[in-house]
């Protein structure tokens, strides 16, 4: 659905997106995680055709970016940084302007379909100005999808809100899922990634590493399993001598083991520890959040990932 | 409907909730309107050219509203949507640079044309119902040709002027203060009549013509290269 290749944009000396090679299948929610100014912003602008890149190429649902821009927009929805509705008119009549720029046919039902699903219906005649950040934020994703976009671009679209607001938001894009809808969102909310997407690509003007959320996680640390134990004794873990052991390591009195497949090979390092004398309390797997890969990706501790 | 007029109507449905806008539309006619209108009729029985000036001060009035009504709502329609981050998510959709760029164009000059000679009308007529026929004399083939000759030229200019300027401001009166310059070539008839009093010729109204085409036809070239999707979203302010 959305593919690019080499897709660089530079503000004067400043390169903000460098060489974007990327693939994104229809259907797919993928999330685009990186920290302010990584260039998320301008990524989304070139690919939904509002600026041009600098160089590279970019295709959007089988149409070459540049071509054809006017099409490519009648099939993208775009859910800007900011809401950007019309303050003084009413929620009805800022659907209906875009809609009828969009050339829709049956714009009043469509707007009325999403009104009624993002919970605005009731106040359909109340100006945007009005609105709470989450009222305007549902209104402006209405919006971008009164159309019907086969692809949807999010702009950070829970940044600004109120715990609450975000959830309902980060539910409706949930709902939003669609094996027709190939959904593109940006994002530096590491949980609303993890939760909402299928595949995360970590970028901060460059492209760190794209993966689905476990499989990043496994690809940076490998798997490992954390046992606690009632007698830590170091030297223990030289004695395991197991051969799919890669690595152990003892951080707060718990060792650490690192293996490839724990559903298997955990039952024998358990036995292999009682064995050798070991009080065996807890066996976890250690889990990773995104959160630390994404900061050590961000330090740039990961160079090859 | 084609995007053109969807986006004329929108522009008008805001511009009406906007007070600025408003006062620049409606008020500023009807003040000018009504004070000249009680000069003239409190000199109808005074000095005869005292009477001649107070009528062709009004008549400028007529060359002057096609550049400050543009400039109202052109502020507006231009620096409203950059206060309202709405530029972008318009851009997003098929609308096309041409179409944002006459569309705005358009939602300022065409109210100005019809409300600078819905003016003019109501002003004859309230001459004629108060003052008799006399002073409609004055009302030579020369200003008849300025008024419905050269509003459209100025408002151009207006129009482009403000167009520049919103693009670049940051703030609506920032705007208004920079883009009052556009009132300038709405004065240089004024002067030059007021110099002249009733002597001014075709001539001089074909040369006005023929200059305020050239700076417009400039100065929109300029105001259509800003109002490009990539400048709007990149370089403006
Ligand atoms: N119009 C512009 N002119 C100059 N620099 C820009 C412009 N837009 C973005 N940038 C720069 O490009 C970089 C990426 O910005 P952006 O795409 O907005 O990042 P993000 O959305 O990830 O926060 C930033 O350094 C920003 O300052
Ligand atoms: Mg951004």
């Amino acid at each position: 659905m959305i593919t690019a290749r080499g897709l660089t944009r530079r503000f004067g000396d400043l390169v903000a997106v460098d060489s974007l090679d990327l693939h994104i299948d229809k259907g797919e929610v993928f999330g685009f995680l990186g920290p302010n100014g990584a260039g998320k912003t301008t990524t989304v602008r070139m690919l939904s055709s509002l600026i041009a890149p600098t160089s590279g190429s970019a295709s959007i649902g089988g149409t070459p970016l540049g071509r054809d821009n006017r099409s490519i927009r009648q099939r993208v929805g775009v859910l800007t940084e900011t809401p950007g509705l019309y303050k003084r008119l009413s929620a009805w009549d800022n659907l209906m302007f875009f809609a009828r720029l969009y050339g829709i046919n049956d714009a009043e039902k469509q707007a009325e379909k999403y009104l009624k699903m993002f919970e605005l219906w009731d106040r359909r005649n109340g100006l945007a100005g009005s609105f709470s950040k989450g009222m305007r934020q549902k209104l402006a994703l209405a919006r971008a999808l009164l159309h019907e976009p086969e692809i949807l671009f999010l702009d950070e679209p829970t940044a600004g809100l109120d715990p609450e607001a975000a959830k309902t938001v980060r539910d409706l894009i949930e709902s939003l899922k669609s094996e027709e809808r190939t959904i593109f969102l940006c994002t530096h909310n590491l949980d609303e990634a993890d939760r909402l997407c299928d595949r995360i690509a970590l970028f901060k003007t460059k492209l760190l590493t794209v993966g689905d959320p476990q499989s990043l996680k496994e690809k940076m640390y490998g798997r490992r399993t954390v046992v606690h134990l009632a007698n830590p004794r170091s030297g223990i873990e030289d004695a395991l001598n197991l051969p799919f052991i890669t690595k152990t390591e003892w951080v707060n009195g718990r060792l650490l083991v690192s293996l490839s497949d724990p559903e298997t090979e955990n039952p024998t390092l358990v036995r292999r520890l009682v064995e050798l004398g070991a009080d065996v309390q807890f066996v976890n797997e250690l889990r990773i959040s995104l959160e630390d890969l994404y900061l050590d990706l961000m330090e740039g501790n990961h160079e090859s990932a | 409907m084609n995007r053109l007029k969807i986006l004329l109507v929108k522009e008008w449905r805001e511009s009406m909730r906007n007070k600025m806008v408003l006062f620049g539309v409606i008020l500023l006619p009807v003040f000018l309107v009504g004070t000249s209108i009680f000069m003239i009729t409190a000199a109808q029985d005074g000095d005869p050219i005292e009477q001649i000036i107070l009528f062709n001060t009004a008549l400028m009035y007529f060359l002057l509203l096609p550049t400050i009504i543009p400039l109202a709502i052109a502020v507006y329609s231009i620096v409203g949507e950059k206060e309202q981050t709405t530029l972008e998510p318009l851009l997003a959709t098929p609308i096309s640079d041409t179409e944002l760029f006459l569309g705005k164009a358009m939602a300022s000059v065409i109210p100005a044309l019809i409300v600078n000679w819905a003016s003019f009308g109501v002003f004859l007529l309230l001459i004629r119902v108060l003052v008799g026929d006399v002073p409609l004399q004055l009302l030579t083939a020369p200003w008849l040709a300025s008024i419905f000759g050269l509003s459209p030229l100025l408002a151009l200019f207006s129009v482009g002027v403000t167009m520049i300027v919103s693009s670049r401001a940051s703030d609506a009166r920032a705007a208004y203060q920079f883009s009052s310059f556009a009132i300038l070539p709405g004065l240089v008839p004024l002067i030059i009549y007021s110099t002249q009093k009733t002597l001014v010729d075709m001539r001089l109204i074909a040369l006005e013509a023929l200059l305020l085409i050239i700076v417009d036809v400039g100065v929109l070239y300029f105001a259509i290269k800003l109002f490009r999707r990539e400048q709007i979203l990149t370089r403006w302010k």
